[in-house]
């Protein structure tokens, strides 16, 4: 359960007590998903509809010489079927806008060349799904075989064969894409001056979303009105309406999106895909309805995943453990083609050094295209990789100068004696609470006692992070949200918005705001379906934006609102707007409760009886409302406030490892966060629970398994180890100390992804302390844990890193060896 | 292509089908109950979880002929949608002179009592593993009144959640248990009662 401690520093004054936020209401979405109702992408029924099914590669490089669908236009039921040579020319390529380049690398087929494992290649739209999938197997391909790029750090050598032909990129026709790089402070007067230095290689894995409700749309076109309306399972309607018609060429008005409901994303529906352009093509040559959803296997292999990074981390310290620099340089695989995946290492870092406020930051990365599925956002958004190696560098240097990692992470996490707080970095720290999280979290997990009291094979381990709360993206200069209101004429209230909620429980907890300001009862408030036609302009529900950024837009639409209801009934009631409040469905005088003039009677007005409102007043009653975070553009040095508020979060994990299985068991978790107001008690705990989900399934199992071939070894739920129940323990010490946003009016914070960041860490250091293995590489499997223990019983030491001191690592093992990064401090043009 | 017939939530529905048709295709395209997911087709989600006969099966791993004949129970059969009065908000000013209208859905006071403590408990947030769930637990808490934690998350580890991290979903079954069991001794002392 979620505690509510008080703060024991510097208190910020909460707001006034409310009604509603602050309250565990149950949620206004379950009814319709407990009983069947809901109606998600694959439950989409038109009149007419046809099924289409991709044809994917099942090579992930090769020269494609010809696709032949003649045959399977032959075949019983089909329709029509397309390659990428019917759209050379007609298409537009996408995916410039996110990634800064000049033309985009994204097209709905390959045409000359296949750069993944699941690429699409031809489809075919049929009567039915079975013979969509018929004809499939008759269409021709012919391809030469290319050598295959795995591994991010051959991607980067002179002789790599390069995967993205044809595009220049600011550095060149290479496989590095883009490069990253922080200059914050002095590095080598930092080292100079250090006391201590601790280094390490860290690779993390490469997870999955895999929201169990599929990536798939229905697409239609009309061609009377010339309309293209497309029902897709997207966070972000507003990026796939104007991403299509861009990529389509066709008018943005006559291009509408509509969301069903929508089984999740965690990040991985955050984009627009090919077969969002394959359904709208189709349907648009046929005039009829397209069904495309895609199947599990596919939607591992061409849905995105989380950036792979290789970092070479360096920790500089002073004897009393102050962290006084950090040096990192890494390798971030994107995939073979990428809309986020460098927006993921700038924001990733900038806000991964958290919560420490480190003085003199370097870093430089190659953002590199590889022979693998695309990479994109997911949940924590490079944080949990930053996180992962930063957090674990903190344990080896506390264990180095002898200070409790505790002890160490206390000395050091931002704790400014006053707010808005500017770190080196550029941050601007409008509150935290995260030195009492950090102390709770030890506290909760008997820290003391368990470092003391040393069971075999059993330990313990901290991870610490703060979390943006939405973004300014580099390659965007926007972070907003918008809300329209409307009270009917009868005093309920619509929420229009184009902020999906798929999981973030924003009927409830909208419903709650409005219900505050107005004084509308909770029940009369309903969320419109988020449709591009009707909803104002917003950029989506990702970065654990919801409640932060479009409550934000929803609390100012509905103060508008109260401010116009206010006045009507002001001239009715001929008393002045300051005397008056409002509240149960009312506009009364202030200690009046009970009289008035119920919302209803003056929405009626507004719309039925306008000469009742005052002269001049523009009648019905809708307010709306555009929230773009005060946030920076980030500077040439990669410095700059890119969130609006920081969610705190400290994790401490208690861990079990069998010996003789390798599996690492996680026996107790405590989690302390600072959400700042929180408007839904238990939404905001379903969060943090499944952040910590997806933490674990990062740190133990889930990754994407490659062979030297680029076939991907985990594209399915058997391979693919996505952790059922039994593998998660109880989580029931979540502790929320709240430290209200100054920034943000209602004070909250994002609690999207702050119970994932530090999961990760706080194994790996966990695992240390019960075996021994400083684990570098993650997951942290049965197998690699069996291997380590071995090779540390045969090399007969205490301490070993895994795989740096397996005999058959190939990498660098010392820092002299490390690679240079490619990019130099002079010639290249920042930003 | 063959006919076959298959009772759903106690109605019986015939089609003829292609004999591929999995058990799931025909639940959701042929009887158009869509509240049993697809998440995997490979039997690893459990988003397609239904009774067939009174014992779960993941309906993406059975064809539709294998079950013909039987009696099939999906999500929507857990509290059977029937007519009942419209969440009405009056206006106030008639408040009380018009009853609500009838109109067909589920009422929150009929919900099985796993889907109202899921509601409690907030043991869902996108929701579209829950009829899966749902249906397992409902299978395992008729044969396991008392279980314990541990029990349930056995019970239910051939579910995926991506979103929840389960720890609502066992807090909800833990719950409803409680509350079937209650429901169950008021059945018996009736019954008891009848029986004297
Ligand atoms: S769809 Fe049947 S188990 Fe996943
Ligand atoms: S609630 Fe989303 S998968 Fe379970």
């Amino acid at each position: 359960m979620t505690e509510t401690l008080p703060r024991t520093r510097r208190q910020t004054n909460p707001p006034a007590a409310r009604k509603l936020v602050g309250q565990s209401m149950p949620r206004k979405e379950d009814l319709a998903l407990l009983t069947g109702t809901a109606r998600f992408i694959d439950d989409i029924r038109l009149p007419g509809m046809l099924y289409a099914k991709i044809l994917r590669s099942s090579t992930a490089h090769a020269r494609l010489n010809r696709v032949d669908t003649s045959k399977a236009l032959q075949q019983p039921g089909v329709h029509a079927a397309l390659c990428g040579q019917d759209l050379l020319g007609k298409v537009k390529p996408w995916g410039d806008m996110m990634q800064d380049l000049l033309v985009g690398d994204h097209f709905p087929f390959a045409t000359d060349k296949i750069m993944y494992e699941g690429q699409e290649i031809a489809a075919v739209v049929a009567d039915t799904k079975y013979q969509a999938l018929d004809a499939l197997e008759v269409i021709e391909v012919d391809y030469d075989q290319l050598p295959v790029l795995v591994d991010p750090e051959k991607a980067i050598s002179p002789d790599a064969p390069v995967i993205q032909e044809g595009i220049s990129y600011e550095f060149g026709d290479g496989n590095i894409f883009d490069r990253y790089r922080v200059r914050v402070g002095d590095i080598e007067e930092t080292e100079r001056g250090a006391d201590l230095v601790v280094r390490q290689r860290f690779t993390s894995n490469r997870q999955a979303g895999a929201a169990l409700d599929p990536h798939g749309c229905v697409a239609s076109y009309d061609s009377f009105t010339g309309n293209l309306t497309i029902y897709s399972s997207t966070q972000s309607i507003f990026m796939v309406r104007d991403i299509l018609a861009d990529t389509l060429q066709i008018p943005r008005n006559r291009v509408r999106v509509i969301v069903p409901d929508v089984g999740a994303g965690f990040g991985s529906k955050a984009q627009m895909f090919a077969h969002e352009v394959i359904a709208s093509v189709l349907s648009m040559q046929l005039g009829r309805p397209v069904h495309l959803v895609l199947g599990r296997g596919e939607i591992f292999r061409a849905g995105t995943c989380r950036t792979g990074q290789v970092r070479y981390a360096e920790l500089f310290l002073k004897r009393d453990g102050r962290i006084t620099g950090y040096r990192d340089y890494v390798v971030h695989n994107c995939g073979a083609m990428s809309l986020w995946g460098n927006q993921v290492i700038h924001i990733g870092t900038n806000v991964g050094m958290l919560p420490y406020p480190i003085p003199n930051v370097h870093v430089d990365a190659d953002i590199v295209h590889t022979n693998t599925a695309p990479a994109g956002p997911l949940r924590g958004f490079g944080i949990p990789q930053m996180i992962f190696a930063k957090e674990q560098l903190v344990d080896v240097a506390a264990e180095q100068l002898g200070i409790d990692p505790l002890e160490l992470r206390a000395r050091n996490v931002v704790r400014p004696e006053t707010f808005p707080y500017r770190t080196p970095m550029g941050q601007v720290i409008d509150s935290t609470s995260i030195y009492d999280c950090l102390h709770k979290c030890g506290e909760a997990i008997d820290w003391e006692r368990k470092r003391a009291e040393r069971v075999p094979y059993e330990g313990v381990g901290l991870g610490v992070s703060m979390k943006y709360t939405s973004c300014r993206h580099p390659s965007f200069d926007t972070d907003l949200s918008a809300v329209r209101l409307r009270l009917e004429t009868d005093g309920t209230v619509t929420i229009f918005s184009s902020d999906v909620s798929h999981g973030q429980s924003h009927a409830t907890f909208l419903a709650q705001v409005v219900g505050d300001v107005l004084g509308v009862g909770f029940e009369k408030v309903n969320l419109a379906q988020p449709d591009s036609a009707t909803s104002p302009f917003g950029l989506g529900t990702f970065a654990s934006r919801a409640a932060a950024v479009l409550g934000t837009a929803c609390r100012q639409a509905a103060e508008r609102l109260r401010e116009k209801v206010v006045t009507i009934a002001a001239h009715v009631l001929e008393a002045s707007p300051e005397d008056l409040e409002t509240g149960n469905d009312r506009v009364y005088v202030r200690g009046l409760p009970d009289s008035g003039l119920y919302l209803e009677n003056l929405a009626s007005y507004a719309a039925y009886r306008t000469h009742q409102l005052p002269p001049g007043f523009e009648p019905t009653l809708e307010s709306v409302a555009t929230y773009d975070t005060p946030t920076e553009r980030e500077a040439p040095d990669g410095s700059g406030n890119l969130s609006v508020t920081y969610s705190s979060a400290a994790h401490a994990a208690h861990v079990r490892v069998d010996p003789d299985t390798g599996r690492v068991t996680v026996v107790d978790y405590a989690m302390a966060h600072d959400t700042g107001v929180v408007i839904n008690p238990l939404v905001v705990e379903g969060q943090h629970q499944g952040g910590f989900l997806m933490g674990i399934g990062m740190a133990l199992g889930e990754d994407y398994v490659y062979d030297e071939d680029g076939h991907l070894l985990s594209a399915s739920f058997k391979d693919y180890q996505a952790p059922y129940a039994t593998e998660l323990p109880e989580l029931t010490k979540i502790y929320e100390i709240p430290a209200p946003s100054l920034t943000i009016p209602g004070g909250q914070k994002g609690a999207g992804e702050s119970g994932a960041g530090p999961v990760p860490a706080a194994i790996a250091n966990a695992v240390y302390d019960a075996t021994g293995v400083r684990f570098t590489a993650l997951p942290i499997t049965p197998e690699r844990m069996l291997l380590a223990l071995k090779e540390k019983e045969r090399q007969g030491v205490d301490t070993l890193r895994f795989p740096d001191d397996m005999p058959d690592f190939t990498g660098p093992r010392t820092h002299q060896e490390w690679p240079e990064p490619t990019a130099s401090d002079e010639g290249d043009i920042l930003l | 292509m063959q006919q076959i017939t298959l009772t759903i939530n106690g109605k019986s529905v015939t089609a003829e089908v292609d004999e591929r048709t999995l058990l799931l295709e025909f639940i959701r395209d042929v009887a158009g109950y869509t509240g049993t997911h697809n998440g995997c087709m490979e039997a690893r989600c459990g988003c397609c979880a239904v009774e067939v006969d009174g014992e779960i099966v993941k309906s993406c791993n059975v064809l539709a002929l294998q079950v013909a004949g039987r009696s099939v129970t999906t999500v929507e059969g857990l509290s059977p949608q029937r007519l009942r009065p419209l969440e009405h908000i009056t206006t106030q000013s008639l408040a009380g002179v018009y009853k609500p209208l009838d109109a067909l859905g589920a009422d929150a006071k009929d919900l099985h009592p796993l889907q109202s403590a899921f509601h409690r408990k907030h043991a869902l947030q996108c929701g579209f593993c829950t009829p899966g769930m749902l249906m397992v637990l409902k299978d395992y808490l008729e044969d396991n009144p008392e279980p314990t934690r541990e029990d349930v998350r056995r019970a239910i580890s051939g579910n995926l959640c991506r979103c929840t991290g389960y720890q609502h979903i066992v807090d909800a079954a833990m719950d409803a248990a409680q509350q079937m069991r209650v429901a169950a001794a008021g059945a018996d002392s009736t019954a008891d009662a009848a029986d004297a």
